[in-house]
């Protein structure tokens, strides 16, 4: 187990230093630089700017520095922000898109686990029926529309009841984070409906379950300890990529509630050409990820044992 | 024969008139009309017969297995110890199943949950029947997996199923089954799916084990060897109907249906008798979702008379202590002899 683990960790450097390079190699060939949003400058400023930055050197000597600074672990300064560190951006902003992420993560896959389960007892009678259909809808409709409309419905409750029970927007307190964090979820929970109760399905007919019946163990038991830990499987599996697609996506739910979380600063790098805050993000957010996806392998080696022996 | 006759004093299981159904979308199958049967103490019963012909839904109504819907048991009786144990709440089944019949199954690797150890999952019946602690269970299960000569039990009772051959997992499904020392033990063709030297080392653990725990064993089997080998009493079914059924020396020697003869007839022998030709026995099993209303073999047998298109023969009884019936017309007292198939007046074999 621990060599398989070292093994996932070392790819997982190879991973990050390969999206360190190819974030790199495109951002240096998009057209136009960091200074260019500056108001117009002279050429004697520009020049000087260019030489405070490093920018008057080579892309692969600039492309050294980098990695020699990313290595110490040092990703600059911003250059829209005056003087922030990117560290600092980081570590300000992070903390709260991870809180929602972990919170639409956690929503995703209870309630995908249940109503999965649930679907498949309820296998084509209405609660089936009913559940399968809004599945549908949670798989195809945007985020921005369920948040708009999550709002929508914040805005209702608090003026039926004539006071802020709930804030429709902002950040702060753990009634803040309901909303944006269903929301969010919302799409993969939907995901691993489905998944969860073909997978249920399957394993209904498997033999082990009539092995179990034979045995004796109550409706319960088998519901709980035979079926549902081996149904799980598929979903755990995707949680890795889910994971990713939650933290990374979840802009545009910040964007709409006003949370002051990374999503806003990874997109605005971009569109200003903040080399320094791109490559942060970028190369934060793909070691994040890498590792959850090795952390969900982990963990998928704790259910089935064939993985963890192989 | 003492040992026969004591037997059929002390039934454990009798199963009378037993139909079961299943609704597809084809229609009604009538997978099972109206099979009786009884098991004593300590006795083999084999019930042989073909793909299809019932005898796996058989057994897996009296564990109430079959699935409900598409299956369901429109009539008949199964009891246990004189009481009816079928179509029972799961709560109410549950007292009797995996602890008054045990049940092992065709496919050993498929059998057990990929994700509990096998010491867990022998001891989590002990846990639920016996109340036993986790720490008593699992010993238990370790003498259990000991008991049907696993070596190294307690290794292996830590390990998952995907690190245990074929064999190893039916002597683990056998442990399992015996947990809570069941007086019967149903085995659902449990040699079918392994390789022949592992068949007869099953088969040898399973008579040896029948002996030390006194229990009797319904085996279900497509392989007369096996039936040799292993019966005491034989039930051969065709088109969910139990054909004929006699002591495991009637049947082989003195059949008295013609598909047993057939069934004969297209087994392999060791013998040298490299001349004579296995002999297939022709056509097809009879469409179950209109079952015919006479013999359900007519279509392939031999011997067909005109009587047996339209009219089900009764079961008449060809020995003295009533162990031995056939449902064949050949066997009425006016019905023309026959070569070859045993009929009521002929000489006994033994």
């Amino acid at each position: 187990m621990l060599a398989y683990t070292l093994k996932r960790l070392l790819a997982g450097i190879v991973t990050v230093w390969f999206i360190a390079t190819a974030t790199f190699t495109a951002m240096h060939m998009v057209p136009g630089d960091p200074l260019m949003n500056d108001k117009a400058v002279s050429a004697e400023i520009r020049a000087n700017l260019e030489r405070k930055y490093g920018l008057d050197k080579s892309a692969p000597e600039q492309y050294v520095i980098f990695m020699k600074n990313m290595l110490s672990g040092d990703f600059g300064i911003s250059f829209t922000q005056q003087n922030r560190q990117v560290n600092d951006i980081i570590r300000d902003h992070f903390p709260v898109s991870a809180t929602l992420g972990i919170m639409a993560i956690f929503f995703a896959t209870i309630g995908g686990v249940l109503w999965g389960a649930l679907t498949a007892l309820y296998r084509n009678r209405l609660p089936d029926i009913i559940i399968m259909f809004l599945v549908i809808l949670g798989i195809s409709v945007p985020s921005f529309v369920f948040a708009a409309l999550g709002q929508l419905l914040l805005v209702n409750i608090n003026s039926l009841f004539g006071a802020s029970i709930i804030p429709v927007a902002g950040w702060g307190t753990f009634s803040h984070m309901l909303m944006p964090s269903m929301v969010l979820g919302l799409g993969t929970m939907a995901l691993l409906t489905r998944l969860m109760r073909s997978s249920m399905l399957e394993i209904v007919n498997e033999d082990y379950i009539r092995t179990a019946r034979a045995k004796g163990l109550s409706p319960s038991r088998i519901f709980f300890r035979h079926q549902l830990r081996n149904a799980i499987l598929p979903v755990i599996t995707v949680l890795g990529p889910q994971i990713a697609a939650i933290t990374t996506g979840g802009f545009v739910v910040e964007l709409v509630f006003a949370i002051p979380g990374l999503g806003r600063y990874f997109v605005q790098a971009v569109q200003q050409l903040d080399y320094t805050v791109i490559m942060g993000t970028t190369v934060f957010y793909g070691a994040f990820l890498v590792l959850m996806v090795i952390l969900v392998d982990i963990l998928y080696g704790f259910i089935d044992p064939r993985v963890r022996l192989s | 024969m003492s040992d026969m006759d004591d037997a059929y004093k002390d039934k454990i299981l009798e199963v009378e008139n037993l139909n079961v159904e299943f609704s597809t979308y084809g229609g009604v199958v009538q997978a099972v009309r109206g099979v009786n049967f009884s098991v004593g103490r300590g006795e083999t019963l084999a019930i042989v017969g073909e793909s299809g012909c019932g005898k796996s839904v058989t057994v897996q109504s009296i564990m109430g297995l079959i699935p409900t819907p598409p299956g369901k048991i429109t009539a008949g009786e199964a009891r246990l110890r004189g009481n009816n144990i079928l179509n029972l709440p799961a709560k109410e089944a549950n007292k009797f199943r995996g602890v008054e019949i045990g049940m092992i199954f065709q496919d050993p690797m498929t059998s057990l949950n990929p994700t509990m150890t096998i010491g867990d999952q022998i001891s989590e019946t002990l846990m639920v029947h016996r109340h036993l602690s986790y720490a008593d269970a699992s010993a238990k299960a370790v003498a259990l997996l000991d008991k049907t000569r696993i070596p190294e039990a307690k290794k292996r009772a830590a390990q998952y199923p995907f690190e245990f051959s074929g064999g190893m997992l039916q002597r683990a499904m056998i442990a399992q089954s015996l947990a809570c020392n069941p007086s019967v033990l149903i085995a659902d063709e449990p040699t079918t799916a392994l390789d022949v030297t592992i068949q007869a080392q099953i088969l040898e653990l399973m008579s040896e084990l029948q002996k030390t725990e006194d229990m009797s064993i319904i085996l279900i089997t497509h392989d007369l060897a096996v039936v040799a080998k292993m019966a005491d009493r034989v039930a051969v079914m065709y088109a969910g109907q139990i054909v004929e059924m006699g002591a495991v020396d009637e049947i082989f020697y003195e059949s008295a249906h013609p598909y047993t003869m057939g069934l004969k007839e297209a087994m392999p022998s060791n013998r040298n008798d490299r001349a004579k030709k296995l002999t297939p026995i022709e056509g097809s099993p009879p469409d179950l979702f209109s079952p015919p209303a006479g013999c359900g073999y007519y279509a392939r047998c031999p011997h067909a008379m005109k009587l047996c298109e339209t009219k089900q023969s009764e079961e008449f009884i060809l020995s003295s202590n009533s162990s031995h019936f056939s449902k064949c017309w050949l066997q009425h007292p006016e019905a023309p002899k026959t070569d070859g198939l045993f009929q009521a007046g002929d000489e006994h074999a033994s």
